[in-house]
């Protein structure tokens, strides 16, 4: 089973790449709908087909049809939207905890640049660091629970915000910081008034970013212990060659995401000025 | 012109020495003196290199000269504290404020009341020709609008000592000469005592009082030119025809010392 790897984080430019957006119908996109139509029901009919005439076996690739039924089964049983709300649960708070306290610290450490030297070291490892490699750890310190991948995604996301907002503050022009001093600001009110706002961009790219390295998180805890969520529930049924479940958990978590993802964007858009 | 003025800003020998007693020791500045009068415009011409960014900065307080002092009506300069209030190149508009709210920026360091400060910031705003675009935000100005904004920021809190650091250098020429007239004028209408940091001689010569010549590094004053054009004839078009001007023109250059291949 191929875990999605995290890698080492590079801090994201503090620009969004701008998709453009569909306006109604142009003939043009009712031609890319009807083409990404057909592709999606001709390999899920080819993939149905290719298990039917017996090509796959049904236990390591599942089943399209199958997969259905897991997902009516688990919709009309509770078990699968139980799991959703539970890995859900997980992601958002893990997220909102790490995510809010590392973008403070990491603007934080522009008030005290010997601090931040001190810790520079510390900060080029864990930029090094594939992050959900500290998932076994926590799970031993925080147990089988739901705590422990809340405390997974909120390590993880924290990492990320604090990395990000760190180095969006050192970002800021010099002579930006020069004028206010100019001024006769106080490096409490230059923070306040020119590094905070000009660091809220990259605030908002690293939440982009950390709403799906805390749902990595949170799998990634399920699949190494847990009781319940869809981790758990695709790491389980695989063990029992349930391949049918293991994609109906996968089309779960793959829904969950792209729904957080939406809000997480909508807020990251309302936080970027122009 | 200027002897009866009250001094405002003076510059008493001042040195700056970076990396003093290592092998990269360079001296930036060996020795500058000079005057501003109340209600006067200055003009610092140089070479590139003759450290007139350092000089800049120490005149704002935000670098400590090796030697050397700053005084401001006589009291002498440790730190930036908004007694100098500058202007660059570049705008250094806040790209969240909108153009009132970067008007009053140095007014709400200085922690006057926002209903105060936003009246001043109107009345600025209304004066000098960027009425309606008090809640534009910066990135929807021209480069002309929004280096009036920053002129606005500057004059807003009345600070001693105006400084401009080639200011108008980024703006295109039409937008460059419509300023320095605005410029020129609003400093005049209010008084206000000026340094103009500049290598563009007819820029300095259009808009100062005085000009002081700064050699090469290490700078030190080579000469001073009282412009003695009469303020009328100003205009940064006008002025142009005048065999004053041409005349500062020639003799500032051949003090910069610079060599053509003719």
């Amino acid at each position: 089973m191929a875990l999605p790897e995290t890698g080492a984080t590079t801090v994201p430019a503090a620009s969004s790449t701008k998709v453009p957006r569909r306006r109604g119908f142009s003939v043009f996109g009712i031609r890319v709908l009807i083409y990404q139509i057909v592709l999606l029901v001709g390999f899920l009919a080819l993939w149905e087909y290719a298990i039917r005439a017996e090509w796959l076996p049904v236990y390591l690739y599942g089943q399209p049809s199958g997969i259905w039924r897991e997902l009516v089964k688990g919709v009309e049983s509770g078990a699968l939207l139980r799991d959703t709300w539970i890995t859900a649960q997980e992601t958002v708070i893990g997220f909102i905890i790490g995510s809010v306290a590392g973008s403070i610290a990491g603007l934080a450490l522009w008030l005290s640049p010997t601090t931040a030297a001190v810790l520079r070291p510390l900060m080029v490892a864990l930029n090094g660091l594939p992050k959900i490699a500290l998932a076994p750890l926590i799970v031993v310190w925080f147990g089988v629970g739901m705590e422990s991948k809340v405390a997974i995604a909120a390590i993880i996301t924290f990492i990320v915000a604090m990395l990000t907002s760190f180095a969006g503050s050192q970002e800021v022009d010099t002579d930006y910081i020069k004028m206010m001093k100019s001024l006769g600001a106080s490096r409490l009110q230059t923070f306040r008034m020119v590094v905070v706002p000009a660091t809220i961009p990259w605030i908002a790219s690293a939440f982009r970013l950390n709403i799906g390295f805390a749902m990595i998180g949170a799998v990634v805890g399920e699949y190494i212990s847990a009781e319940a969520g869809l981790g758990h529930h695709v790491y389980y049924s695989g063990t029992l060659y349930n391949l049918n479940a293991v994609w109906g958990g996968i089309f779960a978590l793959m829904l969950l995401a792209l729904f957080l993802d939406a809000i997480v964007g909508l807020v990251e858009r309302r936080l970027k000025w122009q | 012109m200027q002897e009866d003025r009250a001094t405002v800003l003076a510059a008493e020998n001042v040195k700056m020495t970076f990396n003093a007693d290592t092998p990269e020791e360079v001296t930036a500045i060996s020795s500058i003196s000079f005057k501003l009068g109340q209600g006067e415009i200055l003009g610092i011409v140089g070479p590139s290199g003759c450290g007139k960014t350092t000089l800049f900065n120490i005149i704002a307080g935000l670098l400590p000269p090796t030697a050397g002092m700053i005084l401001v009506n006589g009291k002498r300069v440790q730190e930036a504290s908004g007694h100098v209030g500058y202007m660059l190149q570049k705008d250094l508009l806040l790209p969240w404020r909108s153009v009132i709210d970067n008007v009053t920026l140095g007014l709400q360091v200085r922690g006057v009341p926002a209903k105060e400060s936003k009246e001043i910031a109107d009345n600025l705003i209304k004066a000098y020709g960027l009425k309606g675009f008090e809640h534009t935000y910066p990135a929807a100005l021209s480069g002309g609008m929004r280096q009036r904004v920053a002129f606005m920021r500057t004059l807003a809190f009345s600070p001693d000592v105006i400084l401009l650091d080639e200011p108008f250098s980024a703006l295109d020429s039409q937008t460059r000469l419509l300023l320095q007239a605005d410029v020129i004028r609003i400093i005049r209408e209010r008084n206000c005592s000026v340094v103009l940091v500049t290598h563009d001689v007819g820029e300095a010569i259009t808009m100062c009082d005085r000009i002081v010549v700064i050699t090469s590094r290490p700078g030190r004053v080579k000469s001073v030119h009282t412009i003695g054009i009469d303020p009328s004839l100003r205009h940064p078009l006008k002025i142009r025809k005048q065999p004053r001007f041409n005349e500062l023109y020639d003799t500032i250059w051949d003090e910069l010392g610079i060599q053509f291949a003719a």
